[in-house]
């Protein structure tokens, strides 16, 4: 029995995630319990409690029923993007929630699982080859739908994340090293220029190496890149200036937090002098004069690290990193054991997906990255996001025990 | 090509860019909690910023001749900080406010949820005593201070209930609806002008950015107060109210059920408008007692209930007009077509009264003497649907739209009415023989009876009537007119002047019923009427208006269940127009002038 369940059940993950949940739990009373008599705490408390069930139920499909059957979920599921966009409600001026009786749902959580889903389905297939241009064509086509329908809400945080997973698992599917630089290069050179004309000048430099040292491939072809490069360089000013204000203000307050200490900056500045005043062990739980005094707006969502990071201290901060460090590894271990292509790419797709949210959403914390609003998995406050990502950790344990099935 | 899929070099790629973001996470956080710890800390300590909310200024409420209607006086609240009152002195709080402890601790609870480190409201203006007490306890009560607010105030004698209406403190209700725009313990407008007006009235509140330390404590202004925002001050009305012509109408209602409004023809605006029963507006503004909201609503004279917009009762013979201006217009008659008045009519098996025997009258004279049998008459002539056409073109049976309250439509019956109350072809002639002398299911409030007065006295101009006439932002003076519906009654000139001659002889020439309500000097116009009532009394009517050949006063009185109009709604009229029209009384004479050092006049020069 017990062997059984060694050999089926991922208790690295489950670990992990009863832990970062616990942690997010504490964290959310903390934050929420003296203003609203712990009506969230006990709202997210039944998130969990839902986001279990959710997860062992993930770990018990059959994972090739979920292959056969992934661009048919993945499809059905887009139509709920769609009502949204009819009949949904808005939250913080984007339209991406859909709600039942009191409680509210956002569709695009659920949506990132399905268009990972059917981008592993697809890129499993045995016919299929990531270094192919019609099959890349095709993948990028299924991620457009969903961004598209993202987009229209609008709600720029998770378009990101869905062009973010996108990368790794053609990576990890075998695309040529050359079409990622390609993919990435003009997202770094754009950031770049913004900042400045040095930050622009040495990335330009490593992409410069970066070709070159690409031997393999067509010279000519990637002196153009390069060029089209340094024109995106040039041209991002004005896409900068075409952006929302509010957006172009956030990037401009990232550059300079204390510009706007009481309008755009005031969150980054508030989260990072709760972080920094948590010192070494941190001032206690609840005891956080920060988090008590409610200085950080939307504290108990996007801004959920600075809890732990304030009442904690470093050590907090490195037991919630360690923890995250933990799965992501694990997870990349787990893409390279699992047999089967599908379960693979579905290990490692969710994996960077993680990544990606805990690296912007500690990273913005911290004060080093702009502020996109995206959640930090399992602990921010949102039940979309916590049932969504307890589903991942469950196909993630899904993947495990079947790792050894071809 | 070889299949890269899941290679151990690409596994290599990608272990290290999670390497490299977790290590640059751990740094960040390093030099964040551990390098700068202190930095940080001690900016935790002394350089947290909140901002506290500074109410701006409500505007004022002007009257036609720039007197001060409605304006704030400073009134002292009791603020507590719930962390730093030790609950101890609960009872000796309680007892120096004369609150139940419970209330305050409800209260505190309530602050506490929002934010216990800030103070909260525990009572708004307190008495004199109540405050020199606080001051004198003040180290046994830590957390408890006293914070200047203002209160709105009446420094005239126009009480004006139900027309300023009363600002208070915010409902839970009202919060739930405007949350984004209200914060608990604001002031928000409620009824009447300050309800209609409130965008207008309350300005924009002004922020306070304060440093505060760890453990609340506020330290100072953050950065020398840089980047406060001042409050905006509320923007002022000015009214077409009359403030002497409204006291005047308050006091002569003051001990009877009733209403008076009062409009200026030649633009619509509210001179005067005062419903009977009322309340002292002072009672109400900020926080109500629980004890005076009982008492108000307990009373058996409604004093709530807006008697001048709700009300809707028969309007009686002033009702006349208007089915003559219809036959007149109509050409259905002229000035000579007369009837024999006998003292009644008979119809069926039914006798319709008339107040006396009137003998031949024509249009005029019917109007002059009330003669009711002429017009029980004219009406079976004239039908149902010319007359309630005409009704409505007064603005009966709809809104004024006024802006200053809800109002009742009141009711026009017309054919469609009848039809759904008593069947198609069910009804007969004979039952609308009363509607034309104002009786029967007709019902119009005394707002639409002062707005059918003035479109009377301005020969069919109708103008939405107004309280407001413009809005001044005090900051940049500039002056906004309110805009107004107008819209034209064409009437033949001979219909006006029959029907308005009519009026002028009710009031100024002998055997009319509206005597009561002439105005020394002056040519008056008007109609009285007296509303049967099943439940007592009769409702007593006068509309009217003056001067008459240029009229600068329409008005109606109402007063519920006293007898004839002509005896105790006239003169209230009467009065209040003298007053408008001279800006004082003079029928009794000029008041003996107060002794004053003797001026030189013609008789001392005239010895020398």
């Amino acid at each position: 029995m017990n062997s059984f369940f060694k050999e089926y059940f991922d208790r690295t993950i489950f670990f992990c995630v009863l832990s970062l949940v616990g942690i997010g739990l504490l964290s959310i009373y903390s934050a929420t319990f003296d203003a609203y008599e712990g009506r969230d705490f006990y709202r997210q408390l039944m998130w969990v409690g839902v986001g279990f069930v959710s997860m062992i139920t993930m770990m018990l499909l059959p994972l090739r029923w979920l292959q056969r059957n992934a661009l048919r979920i993945f499809f059905s599921s887009l139509s709920l993007l769609v009502l949204v966009l009819l009949v949904g409600k808005r939250v913080y001026g984007s339209q991406s929630w859909l709600g039942f009786g009191g409680l509210g749902i956002q569709p695009s959580e659920f949506v990132k699982i399905t268009t990972m889903l059917a981008l592993a389905s697809f890129l499993s297939q045995s016919d299929v080859k990531a270094t192919d241009l019609k099959d890349l064509v095709k993948a990028s086509a299924i991620l457009a739908l969903p961004i598209v329908l993202i987009m229209l809400q609008p709600d720029f945080g998770t378009c990101l994340t869905f062009i973010a997973m996108f990368i790794p698992i053609l990576y990890w599917a075998g695309a040529s090293k050359f079409l990622i630089i390609i993919i990435i290069a003009p997202a770094f050179v754009a950031a770049a220029s913004v900042f400045g004309t040095t930050p622009f000048l040495i990335v330009l430099v490593i992409l410069g190496a970066g070709l070159y040292l690409l031997r393999e491939e067509n010279r000519f072809f990637a002196t153009i890149v390069f060029g089209v490069n340094v024109v995106i360089g040039f041209f991002v000013q004005i896409v900068y200036d075409k952006l929302p204000l509010y957006q172009q203000k956030r990037i401009a307050t990232f550059l300079d937090p204390n510009n706007d200490p009481l309008g755009a900056g005031y969150n980054v500045i508030q989260a990072k002098v709760a972080i920094g005043s948590g010192g070494l062990f941190g001032k206690g739980f609840m005891r956080g004069t920060q988090t008590q005094l409610s200085f950080i707006p939307k504290q108990w969502t996007d801004f959920i690290f600075c809890v732990p990071g304030e009442e904690f201290g470093l050590v907090g901060g490195i037991v919630v990193l360690g923890l995250f460090a933990i799965l992501l590894f694990h997870g990349v271990r787990l893409a390279s054991i699992a047999k089967n292509k599908f379960g693979s790419l579905l290990a490692l797709g969710f994996t960077t997906l993680f990544a990606f949210h805990v690296f912007v959403n500690i990273g913005m914390s911290v004060g080093l990255m702009p502020v996109i609003g995206i959640p930090l998995p399992f602990l921010s406050y949102g039940g979309s996001s916590l049932v969504s990502y307890m589903m991942i950790a469950g196909l993630m344990m899904n993947v495990y025990a079947n790792r050894k099935e071809y | 090509m070889i299949d890269d899929f899941g290679s151990a070099d690409r596994r290599f790629v990608i272990k290290m860019v999670l390497t490299a973001g977790f290590l640059l996470l751990f740094a960040r956080l390093f030099q964040l909690q551990y390098v700068n710890a202190e930095l940080y800390g001690k900016e935790a300590e002394e350089n947290s910023i909140r901002n506290v909310p500074k109410v701006a200024i409500r505007g004022y409420m002007y009257d036609r001749n720039n007197k001060l209607l409605v304006d704030n006086r400073p009134s002292y609240t009791v603020m507590l900080t719930p962390v730093d009152f030790d609950k101890k002195y609960l009872p000796l709080l309680s007892k120096i406010l004369s609150m139940s402890e419970e209330s305050i601790m409800d209260k505190i609870k309530l602050g506490r949820k929002y934010n216990a480190f800030i103070p909260t409201r525990i009572k708004r203006d307190i008495t004199f005593a109540e405050l020199s007490l606080l001051e004198e306890l003040k180290d046994k009560l830590y957390g408890v201070e006293i914070q200047m607010e203002s209160k709105r105030s009446y420094p005239t004698g126009a009480r004006g209930s139900h027309l300023f209406g009363y600002a208070k403190e915010i409902s839970d209700a009202q919060l739930e609806k405007q949350k984004s725009d209200y914060q608990p313990g604001d002031i928000i407008g409620s009824t009447g002008i300050e309800a209609k007006y409130e965008q207008m009235l309350r300005g924009e509140k002004g922020y306070e950015f304060i440093s505060q330390n760890a453990k609340g404590q506020i330290i100072g202004n953050f950065d020398n107060g840089k980047h406060d925002i001042l409050p905006v001050d509320g923007f002022d009305l000015h009214l077409a109210i009359d403030r002497d012509v409204q006291t005047m109408a308050e006091s002569l209602l003051a001990d009877k059920r009733g209403a008076v409004v009062a409009i200026d023809p030649r633009n619509g605006g509210i001179i005067a408008l005062v419903s009977k029963p009322d309340y002292d507006l002072s009672l109400m503004s900020g926080t109500t007692p629980p004890e005076v909201w009982r008492a108000l609503n307990n009373d058996e004279g409604i004093p709530l209930y807006n008697r001048a917009t709700l009300t809707r009762y028969p309007p009686g013979s002033t009702f006349k007009m208007l089915l003559a201006l219809v036959a007149l217009d109509k050409k259905i008659i002229d000035e000579n077509w007369t009837i024999t008045c006998p003292g009644s009519f008979h119809y069926g098996n039914k006798i319709f009264k008339c107040e006396h025997v009137h003998g031949r009258v024509n249009v005029v004279d019917a109007i002059h003497k009330s003669c009711n049998v002429f017009f029980y008459q004219l009406m079976l002539k004239v039908g149902i649907d010319d007359w309630s056409e005409m009704g409505k073109q007064f603005g009966f049976g709809k809104q004024t739209k006024v802006d200053i309250t809800e109002e009742n439509s009141g009711l026009m019956p017309d054919r469609a009415y009848y039809d759904r109350i008593h069947g198609k072809g069910k009804w007969t002639q004979g039952y609308l023989i009363s509607l034309g002398i104002g009786q029967g299911e007709v019902g119009v409030t005394p707002l639409q009876m002062a707005n059918y007065a003035s479109m009377l006295a301005n020969k069919g101009k109708y103008y939405q009537p107004h309280a407001v006439n413009s809005i001044v932002n005090r900051e940049t003076k500039k002056k906004e007119n309110v805009k107004v519906d107008t819209r034209q009654v064409n009437l033949s000139d001979q219909s006006w002047a029959l029907v308005r001659e009519g009026m002028r002889r009710a009031v100024m020439e002998l055997g009319g019923t509206g005597r009561a309500a002439k105005v020394p000097g002056i040519q008056v116009a008007g109609k009285t009427g007296t509303a049967q009532n099943p439940h007592g009394k009769s409702h007593a009517w006068f509309m009217g208006f003056a001067p008459y050949d240029d009229p600068k006063i329409a008005i109606c009185v109402m007063v519920e269940n006293v007898g004839y109009g002509g005896a105790f709604a006239a003169p209230i009229a009467g009065m209040c127009m003298e007053e408008f029209l001279y800006g004082e009384i003079i029928r009794y004479g000029k008041q003996p002038l107060p002794l004053e050092p003797n001026e030189p006049d013609e008789e001392p020069s005239a010895l020398n």
